[in-house]
């Protein structure tokens, strides 16, 4: 599989990277929150919670080293196989699901899914920062999937 | 004059019930995209695009979805492995 690509600008890097500093961590703990662990059985229970939590760290380590590493203008993280641009893609979900229960808990589903047309003058600036990024973070899942199946959307 | 005593012969037979059976079960979310759940559940389930699209648009119109039924094990190691792609994988026992 030839390397896959992902652009931004050097300003929507910068934005991003910023963001990710702030909500990696949280994200790490959304995702394993947001585990539907089974009952009944501690074992398994720990280690799913372990498996869990280990998986989030490293997806948080990943993202923060592919922002720090996309330098230049454009800027451009380079994904050299599937393996990477699955977890690539995996971390970009966590984030975007930390954003959502973190940040903005109290939108929609409905005007969530519609977030890039979102921009609700009403809300604080801080939140609405938030869904541009919610909505960028989105942008990037698009692109790496439509490369990885280009019919993916259809 | 005394009944002969008839021992009743009983038969016993030993009936395996078949091992539980159970669903892995995932349900819609806002967040992830349709093509997300789709590579999600190539990977995951290793199935053909063409059905991992069709159980992404019964998850997207039903709100659920039964991905893949059997034993135990494997139905929680599956549904791990979905929710380490961050989808609402859920285990069901099989009705």
């Amino acid at each position: 599989m030839p390397e896959l690509r992902l652009s931004m600008t050097k300003e929507a890097r910068t934005v991003l990277t910023d963001l990710l500093r702030l909500i990696a961590p949280a994200a790490a703990r959304v995702s394993v929150n947001r585990a539907r662990v089974p009952e009944g059985d501690p074992e398994v229970a720990a280690f799913w919670t372990e498996t869990l939590t280990a998986q989030a760290s490293e997806e948080a380590r990943l993202l923060a080293a592919a922002f720090a590493q996309a330098k230049g203008d454009p800027a451009v993280i380079v994904l050299r196989n599937e393996a990477q641009a699955h977890a690539f893609l995996r971390a970009l979900s966590a984030v975007r699901l930390a954003l959502r229960d973190l940040v903005f808990p109290d939108i929609t589903d409905a005007d969530l899914e519609a977030a890039g047309e979102l921009d609700d003058e009403s809300l604080p600036t801080e939140k609405r920062h938030a869904l541009a990024c919610y909505t960028c973070f989105g942008l990037l899942q698009q692109s790496l999937i439509l490369q990885l199946d280009p019919e993916a959307f259809e | 004059m005394a009944k002969p005593k008839i021992k009743p012969e009983i038969k016993t037979e030993t009936v395996v019930a078949p091992a539980p059976q159970w669903n892995v079960v995932v349900l819609n979310d806002p967040i992830n995209f349709m093509g997300y759940v789709v590579v999600a559940f190539v990977s995951v389930l290793r199935i053909s695009n063409g059905e991992a699209k069709k159980l992404m648009r019964l998850v997207h119109e039903e709100g659920r979805a039964t991905v893949w039924t059997g034993d135990r094990e494997r139905a929680e190691l599956l549904a791990l492995e979905l929710q380490q792609w961050h989808l609402s994988a859920i285990l069901e026992a099989d009705a």
